[in-house]
């Protein structure tokens, strides 16, 4: 009693600060109150070859993902979220449904995203970027052409994803190869497309080679150097293009599979 | 550390709350719901308490706003008035266990419906010594002194903010807080001479 304030000079009581809540309290609380799911976004945060991700859904679709970082903690993902969908982000025990193969395998094309609030540039090129396969890459102006857009409107729409990973803009390029990852560090780009098999040294190496398209002089078709096809063209028939103009001015036509552009 | 509460934020918060029940207490939830469950977790000393009283807790707050105009809604002080809820809520539970004693409850039931008293995995996992005596030590403080030390200290509520959860001016929410600590320090130091 003589120094009534000095637990205070210490910061309180410590150790007792940090209580934790268990993850799914507030989401209970909203269920035994009987607030209609509707209402607002679950998220949980899952493992990915980059580190953690926090993926938001509502109940048709995935609303949100973001790769946690060290000013990305999972409160700052709730603001955020809140901020760009207006909807809040209640922590839940279990991912939307398909979300965790989607990661697993690479192929998130067919899992329900909603991409509402953003502008139809930039919905039309994530749309167009969920197209290209898991393992491969394409390069802008492939994208641009999918998404009937400009190519100028395809790195900022890339910078803007708000479905980190699901939609794999770790898979665009540019023109000359090299990977695009706008809007996130390089590492992180390189950690998911080394993840899908993508040999990243091997890629770096066509791109400074200037090698945009590789074609097989067996077949005369042309593809791009991740295509299935382009893989397996044996070293000895392997011919390389740097543009698509080259490739055609040589007779090769384009594959089928990964449509590389042909003018 | 101490749980941040951002005025722009508390701001908006009134104002959804105003507009749209649903949409703002869901937010309310979002931000506050570790609060109100870290301070029901330190008053009554258990997790299972602590999660039982919050859902209580919020469910009587849902229902009060279902009641209140818009202009009273856009009024609150979310934080204060949530504890100020959970105060009440944890009161009430600890006066119904005292008139409905275990011993009325039969074997069988006490096997399966005791909350278990031992630290859950979230407890021990950062269990060390000192903070289980200061644990101890805040369950043997009265309500009365026990309710506005964890709202000062542990969820590090402004002293206005505990004198409105209290009901109290401003000077006896200091007082509550500085007894408390004292007692809490005679024992600690208790504690230490006995060697517990």
């Amino acid at each position: 009693m003589n120094d009534p304030d000095g637990m205070e000079e210490a910061g309180g009581l410590p150790g007792l600060a940090a209580a934790p809540a268990p993850g799914d309290f507030a989401l209970r609380v909203l269920r035994h109150v009987g607030i209609p799911p509707e209402r607002y976004d679950t998220y949980v945060r899952l493992g990915t070859p980059a580190g953690g991700l926090f993926v938001a859904a509502s109940p048709h679709a995935v609303t949100g993902a973001a790769l946690a970082a060290p000013d990305l903690t999972a409160t700052a993902f709730e603001v955020r979220h809140r901020s760009r969908t207006g909807r809040s982000a209640i922590g839940a025990p279990r991912p939307f449904s398909g979300v965790v193969p989607a990661l697993r395998t690479g192929r998130a094309a067919r899992l329900p995203i909603d991409l509402t609030g953003l502008t139809e540039a930039e919905r039309r090129v994530l749309q167009a970027v969920r197209a290209i396969p898991a393992g491969q890459l394409r390069p802008v102006s492939w994208i641009a052409r999918e998404a009937d857009r400009p190519a100028v409107d395809v790195v900022p729409a890339l910078t803007h994803n708000p479905v980190a990973v699901l939609i794999p803009c770790h898979r665009a390029t540019h023109d000359n190869g090299r990977p695009c990852d706008a809007g996130y560090p390089p590492e992180i780009g390189d950690a998911l497309r080394r993840s899908e098999g993508i040999d990243t040294r091997r890629m770096a190496e066509l791109s400074a080679a200037g090698a945009a398209f590789l074609g097989s002089d067996t077949t005369h078709i042309y593809c791009h150097p991740t295509c299935a096809h382009a893989r397996r063209i044996t070293p000895a028939h392997r011919v390389p293009f740097r543009t698509a103009r080259d490739a055609r001015q040589a007779g090769f036509r384009a594959c089928k599979s990964c449509r590389p552009l042909t003018s | 550390m101490f749980f941040p509460v951002m005025d722009e934020m508390a701001e908006q918060l009134t104002d959804l709350l105003a507009m749209d029940l649903d949409g703002g207490f869901t937010e309310l939830v979002r931000i506050h719901g570790t609060a109100v469950h870290a301070f029901l977790f330190r008053v009554s000393g258990s997790a299972a308490d602590a999660d039982d009283l919050g859902q209580d807790t919020f469910l009587r707050a849902y229902t009060a706003l279902q009641g209140y105009d818009p202009e009273r809604r856009r009024a609150l002080r979310p934080r204060a008035w949530l504890m100020t809820i959970a105060a009440n809520v944890w009161r009430n539970h600890v006066r119904t266990a005292i008139r409905r004693p275990v011993a009325a409850v039969s074997v069988d039931e006490t096997e399966d419906g005791w909350p278990d008293a031992r630290p859950g995995p979230e407890e021990s996992a950062a269990t060390s010594e000192d903070r289980d005596r200061l644990v101890a030590a805040l369950s043997e403080l009265p309500e009365i002194h026990r309710v506005p030390v964890v709202l000062r200290h542990v969820i590090g509520m402004s002293y206005a903010e505990v004198a409105e959860v209290q009901g109290c001016p401003v000077g006896t929410a200091k007082a509550q807080v500085s007894r408390g600590l004292g007692s809490l320090r005679r024992l600690l130091a208790q504690d230490h001479r006995y060697g517990r």
